[in-house]
């Protein structure tokens, strides 16, 4: 590692709507180092990575690499500039062969007269992918034949092989097996001794620490402060990603409290091809019960399968009064709420206003006289009050939500199931990239809700706010629960980990 | 690891031939279920061969009009787009005496530039190719009745070169290996899948989507532009009729593309098309042979489509269907 200076980041700052999700940003990453960049979810650490790469235009502020002042406009211009990413999702596209998607946007090297010489593409990719040491992994095949993890892997090739002055890796490990991780490693490894550097995002204390030279820590999109891997350790890390003056009303304050016999929800023997197998578990009233795990353990997954939602599922889902929930319209009239980790596609109407979006699975019971017929004073009514009761930032109830921040379409479903008074509420990743403001809310509310006897399942990749807000916490692991802990003031991220992985 | 590797291996060889035996077996299918039916006036070598040469019109139409379709768009204006393209290539080979020539170039021009308005339209205007291409499909018929001047245009028998063997077939062919060399071979067909895959990520990859987007138009005007030439030729007129009317010329393109898109997880749309459109036509001259009223012909034709592509076409679960 050198002290030359690789990259400055000056002033940089960008909003979404009123969400500000990078303020005034600005750090210096050196020539051949790991530079690490924490911070919770919605910190703003990929929105910073995706200005930088292209991937959104920059509000104000600039980035200069080796003195120049850079402005790409999408991945290929930064490529050209020598900076390149591995994305947190799947970066690759179906339909094309893994070479072209390798080259992808580079193609015309290959392109003579008009016609693309296929063979010698193939032959390139082949070299390369022999050369990382994915020999199993083939040039000409489609990419829709590889796994996830294979997918990644060519990620990797195409995002490194041209020796780019900076490679951001965007919390690409939790996708990864170990074997995978390992193979990511050794090529951060060699890009590092090449002199250039890694921008790498990670949840994962413990290998940031491993792993990096110097964090970066970002909160709610403020820049907190640079340092040495080797002077901190992980509760110094913590301290600075949350902030000092978060502990305390933050989460759940009640220790020992007993939690009810009375059981609401019983899940036996649940199976869904491919993603769980032989889950089984008991809800019981009042009790907040959490589902960590890795992002592919199959947790997600058991929030779908509770709410009917599970395509193929096997074995039972079996309410307190025999009622077997094996559809969607089923959970709903029994009052299940579910609220997706997919927030934008699978639990808001994007285009429609507030107030619509609170009412739909209300507007049965809204309806009046034997025809069923809405009334829009009614409907106001409804919608405000529940809008209001969790108070969402709005204008009024006419607004759509596409206007609205994370955080705030996030209250309007929750809102949606408090106003359809839901008894078990499934929420999956409630506070993914939502501010500390907003979580402390939901934290609240949900607090709120258990002292109401409402029972809640709470999936969610953040370990602390598992450990903070649940009565009982399963651990996951490729589809099966692993392990099971229960609340306790003792508990740390450690004893989750070590289930999970 | 080689183990897994032979498996995919594998798995590819047998996806291509399983596409190719799907195809064979509606092929001999809807062939021998007529011939049981009517076994006197169906599907002998010879007539066999005539279903086909009808089928490569819409076949060389169809193989266009996919760069179109994989990038999830729609047109409707095919028919309007062959219509137009076949009465100026015809006007241009008589009244203005450019003989084949004025015929050829004419109608592929013709053609691409209907293509080059289709997209140019979607594109600027930013509204779904649907409705773009239906609004645009009634002017185009218009324009065509004002070149025709309102009468039947009729090709001169002397320059009826593509309607019968050997010119028909040659056409056919060498327009199924240019859409070929353009998917397979260029940057054009890369880049109409990466946008038919993601868009949003194929613009992050430097791409230029609303390029290729009427690109795509072009190309698939071109290649209507080739199925006037086929259709005139072997109808030896063409009427330019208004009010919608050419829209019934859209549905068997489409169909044949449709079979492209269902067996693209094989990887040969290109050769499904052909095959599909041949398998459409075998269905029609069955009817035709049976003589059912039209009315069942069509209720019987169109549910033996939705079946087809049903069967053929796996949606993931969960997969939104539009």
């Amino acid at each position: 590692m050198s002290n030359e200076v690789r990259l400055q980041v000056k002033n940089v700052c960008k909003s979404f709507g009123i969400t500000k999700a990078v303020q005034n940003v600005s750090f210096n990453i050196n020539k051949g180092e790991v530079h690490a960049l924490i911070g919770e979810n919605g910190s703003g650490k990929s929105t910073l990575t995706n200005m930088l790469t292209g991937i959104y235009p920059i509000d104000s502020g600039i980035f200069i690499l080796d003195g120049k002042e850079i402005h790409p406009k999408n991945q290929i211009e930064a490529n050209n500039e020598g900076v390149s990413i591995i994305v947190q999702e799947l970066g690759t596209l179906s339909g094309l062969t893994v070479a072209e998607n390798i080259f992808l946007g580079h193609e015309d090297r290959f392109v003579k007269a008009g016609i693309k010489n296929t063979n010698a593409m193939n032959k390139e990719a082949d070299a390369l992918l022999k050369k990382y040491g994915f020999e199993r992994i083939k040039a000409a095949h489609m990419i829709d034949e590889y796994n996830f993890e294979d997918r990644k892997l060519v990620e990797i090739v195409k995002a490194t092989y041209f020796s780019p002055k900076i490679v951001v890796i965007d919390e690409t490990t939790t996708a990864l097996s170990q074997e995978g991780r390992e193979e990511l490693y050794k090529h951060m490894e060699r890009i590092r001794n090449e002199g250039n550097s890694i921008i790498f995002i990670s949840h994962d204390l413990p290998e940031i620490l491993d792993k990096s030279d110097t964090i970066t820590v970002l909160r709610d999109g403020v820049y907190i402060d640079t340092v040495k891997s080797k002077d901190m350790t992980e509760d110094d890390l913590k301290k600075l990603m949350v902030g000092r003056e978060m502990t305390g009303k933050y989460y759940r304050a009640d220790y020992g409290e007993k939690v009810s016999d009375e059981v609401v929800l019983s899940v036996k023997n649940v199976t869904v091809p491919g993603l769980i197998y032989d889950v089984s578990f008991d809800l019981h009233k009042g009790e907040i019960l959490g589902f960590g795990g890795l992002s592919e353990s199959g947790m997600h997954e058991v929030g779908k399968a509770i709410f009917g939602a599970s395509f193929d599922r096997e074995g039972s889902v079996t309410l307190a009064d025999g009622t077997q929930i094996n559809d969607i319209p089923t959970a709903i009239k029994n009052e299940i709420a579910y609220t997706s980790k997919d927030r934008d596609n699978e639990s808001i109407v994007i285009n429609q206003s507030i107030g619509d979006n609170i009412c739909l699975p209300s507007l049965g019971k809204l309806g009046s006289g034997p025809l069923k017929l809405l009334s829009d004073k009614k409907l106001r009514a409804f919608s405000d009050k529940y809008a209001k009761e969790i108070s969402v930032k709005m204008v009024n109830t006419d607004q759509f939500v596409s206007e609205l921040s994370g955080g705030n379409k996030q209250k309007v479903v929750l809102a949606r199931w408090i106003g359809r008074d839901s008894d078990i509420i499934v929420l999956d990743s409630p506070t993914r990239g939502i501010d500390i403001k907003v979580k402390q809310d939901i934290y609240q509310l949900m607090d709120q809700m258990r002292k109401d006897g409402k029972s809640i399942i709470m999936i969610s990749e953040e370990l602390m706010e598992l450990i903070g807000m649940c009565d009982r916490i399963l651990i996951m692991k490729d589809g099966k629960i692993s392990g099971q802990l229960d609340r306790n003031p003792d508990m740390d991220e450690n004893s989750l980990i070590s289930m999970m992985v | 690891m080689s183990s897994s590797m032979k498996t995919t291996e594998k798995k590819k060889l047998s996806g291509k031939a399983k596409g190719y035996l799907i195809l064979i077996v509606l092929l001999v299918a809807s062939w021998v279920i007529f011939k049981i039916a009517t076994p006197g006036n169906f599907g002998s070598p010879k007539q066999m061969l005539q279903y086909f040469q009808a089928s490569l019109l819409a076949a060389t139409g169809a193989v266009g009009f996919y760069f179109v379709m994989v990038m999830g768009m729609f047109d409707f204006s095919i028919g309007a787009n062959i219509v137009l393209s076949s009465i100026l290539g015809c006007v241009l080979a008589t009244n203005f005496g450019l003989g084949y020539v004025g015929f050829v170039v004419g109608s592929i021009v013709c053609g691409a530039l209907v293509g080059l308005l289709n997209g140019a339209f979607y594109v600027k205007l930013r509204i779904p190719s649907m409705i773009v291409t239906t609004g645009l499909a009634l002017i185009y018929e218009a324009v065509a009745n004002y070149i025709a001047g309102g009468v039947e245009q009729t090709l001169p028998s002397d320059m009826r070169a593509f309607g019968s063997m050997p010119g028909n077939v040659i056409l056919a062919v060498i327009s199924f290996i240019v859409a070929y060399i353009f998917l397979n071979y260029t940057k054009v067909g890369t880049y109409t899948y990466a946008i038919g895959s993601n868009e949003f990520v194929a613009k992050n990859m430097g791409i230029n989507v609303n390029k290729y987007k009427v690109i795509a138009f072009l190309i698939s005007g071109a290649f209507f532009g080739v199925e006037a030439i086929l259709s005139i030729s072997y109808g030896s007129s063409m009427v330019a009729v208004t009010g919608m009317a050419s829209m019934s010329r859209n549905f068997i393109p489409t169909m044949g593309c449709f079979f492209g898109m269902a067996f693209r997880k094989y990887g040969i749309p290109i050769q499904a098309i052909i095959i599909g459109e041949f398998v459409i036509n075998i269905i029609f001259y069955g009817f035709i042979a049976l003589g059912a009223p039209t009315a069942i012909q069509d209720v019987i034709t169109g549910l033996a489509l939705l079946i087809i592509i049903t069967l053929t076409t796996r949606v993931d679960k969960g997969e939104i269907v539009k």
